[in-house]
């Protein structure tokens, strides 16, 4: 029996008996477009069981170092492999407990999760469940959260990046990037809490009782007003726009702000 | 009581009828009488025989008659009633999944196919894969509100107690319905305060289940905005799925949580969804130890209409769960 192994730099393994379905084909191409490299366990030979996807999955584990693995529950067509991701699962944890798992499955919820559950939170291990009819888009943002890994810039639209290791703000054009002088302190700071609630998830606004900590005066909710406005202000200078009030930094009915991509 | 503890009662209680008649039978063999003539006649072993039989008899009949009062079905075997059903519908629900997920697949092929070459534009043929995409949480939802009523039947189960990320599966349920309230004209938004939640002890899969069905409701009767917000108070925490549809009749508030109940009903109008979510919902919400409420405000005059529907969940459930 021999092993096909695609992709490589940072790696998730697919371990799945269908990853030549559409379904999966669409999940792995979605990985590989945000940049993860998916490494497809695919056990060659006749009568494959789950066996042999638990030997070839634990294989790769170790000559592939993947950031986190993508499993499946259900393996191949024998009663015996029905829930044989759980028993892979188990091993996968006993050798690697801090090893993020996304168990691919549409046993989501209900004893099949607990059992799952049980098997892998004895050893602390980072698992997560998501239904296999999932969007690719979010089977992609469960692994990101998962693993649990910023990027190291996160873009907002094509116009504007933000590199929160090094605290600056770059403006985008024609792939070329222009420091935003002017986004700094209090204001890179709410830029910052905008544009990281943005990638975690895009409807997440950002509470008032959160912001106004980076605001001042006795009357924190109309500085913090202010500073938005001159934050936009900014951003909108450095690509000669002008961010209208439901463009990019939009006030959601007094709750509190939401960071949009701007359009092109 | 739960039912594992009868359980063992009534194997306990067999188990000392069982040692009474086994006194009884060799005190024929191993006794010797006290003297004749009095109430030591027989065997004193036979006399304690029979009390311990009797004792254990009486506790076995009492505990069988108590818990068939409870469970009609009874609990001879190990696996319940509901377990049983709970398995042929995950084997039916992963039997109707299938064919959903090669339609699935094949759409998405297609839509690549759409974005690499533009030979194939039609703006009908985009809307229809939207549209199918789009049906795949309702799918989902219908295959777990089935799983779950199945469950909620059982009424012995008892909701599990794990740490829960409850902002994780806000979160979740957001991003999964926020394209669908996108493609329906509507801005889906959610958050929770404070940033930092936390974890709670209940049941991680309830919650999930009762959220999911209240931001379904929401994506249904919302005009243009959803908000789903997560808060606490000292000892619970409140999921409030608010949206700007044109609002609930007073008079029909009282039968929201009906089963089978939906707005068509009452406009004797053909019914548009199940009924079942917020039921489901509802019901799920008391099993967990908590409630869940609604308000809601239909436009008179002043054009404001909204619906809220709360729902408040204890933020330790460990104390509700016996064993």
């Amino acid at each position: 029996m021999t092993s096909k192994i695609i992709g490589g730099g940072q790696k998730i393994l697919v371990v799945d008996d269908e990853h030549m379905s559409d379904l999966m084909r669409s999940v792995l191409r979605k990985l590989e477009t945000d940049g993860f490299k998916p490494v497809v366990v695919a056990p060659e030979g006749e009568h494959i069981t789950g066996e042999d996807y638990e030997a070839q999955a634990l294989f790769a584990m170790e000559a592939e170092r993947p950031s986190a693995v993508l499993l499946d529950v259900r393996f191949g067509e024998y009663d015996s492999d029905r829930f044989k991701g759980l028993s892979i699962l188990k091993s996968i944890v006993d050798r690697d407990g801090s090893m993020p798992v996304l168990m691919f499955t549409q046993y989501t919820q209900g004893p099949y999760r607990d059992t799952a559950v049980s098997a892998s939170l004895s050893v602390s291990a980072s698992v997560d469940f998501i239904d296999k009819l999932a969007s690719p888009e979010e089977v992609v943002l469960r692994l990101r959260r998962l693993i649990g890994s910023a990027p190291g810039n996160i873009k907002i639209g094509s116009l504007f990046e933000l590199d929160p290791e090094n605290a600056a703000v770059y403006a985008v054009s024609h792939g070329q990037k222009e420091l935003i002088r002017e986004i700094q302190g209090m204001k890179l700071e709410i830029f910052n809490e905008l544009a990281s609630a943005m990638y975690r998830s895009e409807g997440e606004l950002v509470p008032f009782s959160r912001l106004e900590r980076f605001s001042d005066g006795e009357d924190s909710r109309a500085s913090l007003r202010v500073r938005i406005r001159e934050l936009k202000v900014s951003l909108g200078q450095a690509v000669n726009r002008q961010f209208g009030a439901n463009e990019l930094i939009i006030n959601v009915r007094n709750r509190g702000y939401r960071m949009v991509s701007p359009e092109d | 009581m739960n039912w594992r503890m009868l359980r063992v009662l009534i194997r306990t209680s067999e188990v000392v009828a069982g040692i009474g008649l086994l006194l009884i039978v060799l005190s024929i063999f191993v006794g010797e009488s006290v003297s004749a003539g009095t109430l030591w006649y027989i065997e004193p072993m036979a006399y304690i025989g029979a009390g311990v039989f009797i004792v254990g008899a009486v506790t076995t009949i009492g505990v069988y008659q108590f818990s068939a009062r409870k469970n009609p079905v009874g609990i001879s075997d190990d696996r319940t009633w509901s377990q049983v059903t709970q398995d042929y519908f995950d084997t039916f629900a992963h039997d109707i999944g299938r064919p959903l997920r090669r339609i699935l697949g094949k759409q998405r092929e297609a839509r690549a196919l759409l974005n690499e070459t533009g030979e194939v534009s039609p703006h009908m043929v985009a809307e229809l894969l939207d549209e199918i995409e789009n049906q795949a949480p309702n799918f989902r939802l219908m295959i777990e509100n089935v799983r779950v009523l199945v469950d909620l039947e059982d009424q012995r189960a008892e909701p599990a107690v794990e740490p829960v990320d409850v902002a994780a599966i806000v979160r979740n349920v957001s991003d999964r319905y926020r394209p669908i309230a996108r493609e329906r004209g509507q801005d889906l938004v959610w958050w929770c305060e404070p940033s930092e939640f936390g974890l709670v002890y209940g049941d991680g899969s309830a919650f999930d289940h009762m959220i999911t069905n209240l931001v379904d409701n929401a994506t249904k009767f919302a005009d243009k905005h959803i908000e789903v917000r997560l808060t606490r108070t000292e000892d619970s925490f409140l999921v409030r799925v608010w949206d700007d549809g044109k609002g609930i009749a007073e008079s029909h508030l009282d039968h929201v949580f009906d089963r089978g109940w939906t707005p068509e009903l009452s406009a004797r109008a053909e019914k548009q969804s199940s009924g079942l979510g917020l039921f489901i919902a509802s019901t799920l919400s008391n099993r967990c130890g908590g409630e869940l409420l609604v308000e809601s405000q239909q436009a008179n005059g002043t054009g404001e209409h909204s619906t809220i529907f709360t729902l408040s969940l204890p933020l330790d459930n460990r104390s509700l769960v016996s064993g």
